[in-house]
């Protein structure tokens, strides 16, 4: 921003032909596009489902899912659900950045720890743990612990191995140049690994987000008294497809927006990253 | 004068990890005189980097001993600084804050400081960018950060480690001369590596030439070049009669790197 201004100072903007100023359309063209699109398959949605699949039991047209969703609202038990899933997620979630971020930069700066936790990592990561849910609602009943563990599990590995990979990612000559300086190993490594490795680990909380929010679901399908996985399940059993459908809608719209939010979160982290490319 | 940085019998050889064992320096020496600015010339692979970081404290020596006011070097120190070459900037720190990297490790920051960064970036030209980023800094503007954060800790010997290889032809003629203003006002002792002959006979006091692999102190030479110098005495006589002698003494060594004999 700042080289911009000097090059207006010394005037050499000032003698370029104005460039032709863009229009609201263009300007916002990928945005105007995706969101026509969205509006575009939500109204086939409506229309396949009043005059296509006519049948309650398969399939419901969004205005029922809304009408559905409000009800569940009225009664409090939208409401109680989600909380109830959030609150799983929240604590599930946590604990698996705090600890995936923890055991990751561990293993990056302590050889003999990443020698002995590579195979347990490399077991877990590519076993599908959802798989184990069952097996901890049998050890932690069917309270909210077994699905703080299921989604603890599930999300851990991305977070882990992205600050693993992060923090060995470091550019040498930037640990050399702080070793220059006198920087000592604790401050080589709060002061150049993390910063450096950041991006990375958030990439990771990403992908352990996505990760955990199917751990939701799952968790609360083997054994739930409340929450959307349990919403969903209940309903299907109910062929109530308009419930089912806001459960799913809402589960979908979290990981959009908390996605979407650890994206801007990258770009704010590392701006050097995303340096605009010319059009 | 004394020697403010003396090598006596330097070798320094690596284990590579198949058991072979690659000789970068033998036994070199020389000595860098207080404020004086010293130039080492090489082929590249003659142990130049190497060298730079033997005097830096990065690396110890296998054999013979780098001695700074006559005590042996143990590691970095505050009384060294090591201008790197293009890359070495952190790109998440804005410009004053990579200045002030090697005070804040020494745990000398403060607002006196912070003052003194500001300052130091308008003598070399910076002045306006404390708060840009890396990336949105030209090669030359990148170099004189680097500069910068190595004076900021106002050391007595600054190291220099090919800083203007990476930089297009022109503007590595204009930092030259920057780097001789800054040199002249601040009288740093100076040790600069670079492959460029003239580049360093421009800069340089006395240029130590070193010979392949392993390598070897191949001659020293002293420019007896008048200063403050201008860029202008490049085109001198004088100027191409050093720059020949040089370029003769490594011609063999770069013909045989690149397989064209004489």
């Amino acid at each position: 921003m700042t080289v911009r201004s000097v090059e207006v100072e010394l005037g050499v903007g000032a003698a370029l032909p104005r460039a032709r100023r863009r229009g609201f359309f263009e300007r916002h063209q990928s945005r105007i596009r995706a969101l026509g699109s969205i509006v575009v398959v939500f109204a086939l949605w409506e229309l396949i489902g009043r005059f296509v699949i006519t049948n309650r039991l398969f399939f419901v047209p969004l205005s029922s899912v809304f009408a559905s969703a409000g009800d569940l609202w009225a009664r409090g038990e939208l409401q109680l659900h989600v909380r109830t899933s959030f609150l799983e997620f929240a604590l599930g979630f946590g604990a698996a950045a705090l600890a995936g971020i923890a055991l990751g930069a561990a293993m990056a700066v302590r050889r003999a720890l990443r020698d002995c936790l590579d195979p347990w990592v490399a077991f877990l990561y590519a076993t599908p743990t959802v798989a184990l849910a069952p097996l901890f609602i049998l050890w932690f009943k069917l309270g909210i612990e077994s699905k703080v563990a299921v989604i603890l599990l599930v999300s851990i590995f991305p977070i882990l191995l992205n600050t693993l990979t992060g923090i060995e990612g470091t550019d040498r000559h930037l640990i050399e140049a702080a070793r220059s300086f006198g920087a000592r190993p604790m401050q080589i490594f709060a002061k150049v690994m993390l910063p450096s490795a950041l991006p990375v680990i958030v990439t990771g909380l990403r992908l352990g987000l996505a990760r955990g929010l199917v751990g939701v679901v799952v968790a609360e399908l083997f054994g739930a008294k409340a929450g959307l996985g349990y919403l969903i399940l209940y309903s299907a059993q109910t062929f109530d497809m308009a419930a089912l459908f806001a459960g799913v809608l809402i589960l979908a719209l979290a990981g959009v927006v908390s996605s979407e939010a650890l994206k801007a979160l990258e770009r704010r982290l590392a701006p050097w990253r995303f340096v605009e490319v010319e059009r | 004068m004394t020697a403010k940085l003396e090598l006596r019998g330097v070798s320094k050889w690596f284990e590579t990890r198949s058991g072979d064992v690659v000789e970068a320096l033998r036994g070199v020496t020389f000595d860098v005189h207080a404020g004086e600015f010293v130039s080492v010339v090489g082929a590249s692979g003659c142990g130049k980097t190497t060298l730079l970081r033997l005097v830096d404290g990065l690396l110890a020596p296998s054999r013979g001993e780098v001695l700074l006011d006559g005590r042996p070097i143990a590691g970095p120190g505050l009384d060294r600084a090591l201008v790197f070459q293009l890359d070495a900037l952190f790109p998440w720190r804005t410009v004053l804050d990579n200045v002030l990297f090697g005070l804040e490790v020494q745990g000398r920051l403060g607002e006196e400081a912070r003052r003194a960064a500001g300052e130091l970036l308008r003598f070399v030209g910076l002045g306006g960018f404390e708060r840009a980023y890396p990336h949105e800094l030209s090669g030359g503007m990148r170099q004189r950060t680097n500069l910068a954060r190595a004076l900021a800790v106002d050391p007595e010997v600054l190291l220099m480690d090919e800083p203007f290889a990476s930089l297009d032809a022109q503007t590595r003629e204009i930092m030259q001369a920057e780097l001789l203003r800054i040199w002249n006002a601040r009288r740093k002792t100076v040790l600069f590596i670079t492959h460029q002959i003239d580049e360093a006979i421009y800069l340089s006091d006395r240029v130590v030439v070193l010979t392949r692999r392993p390598g070897q102190v191949g001659d020293v030479l002293a420019v007896d070049l008048p200063r403050p110098r201008r860029l202008d005495v490049k085109r001198t006589p004088a100027f191409g009669a050093l720059v020949d002698r040089v370029w003769k003494r490594i011609e063999t060594e770069v013909r045989e790197s690149v397989g064209v004999p004489a």
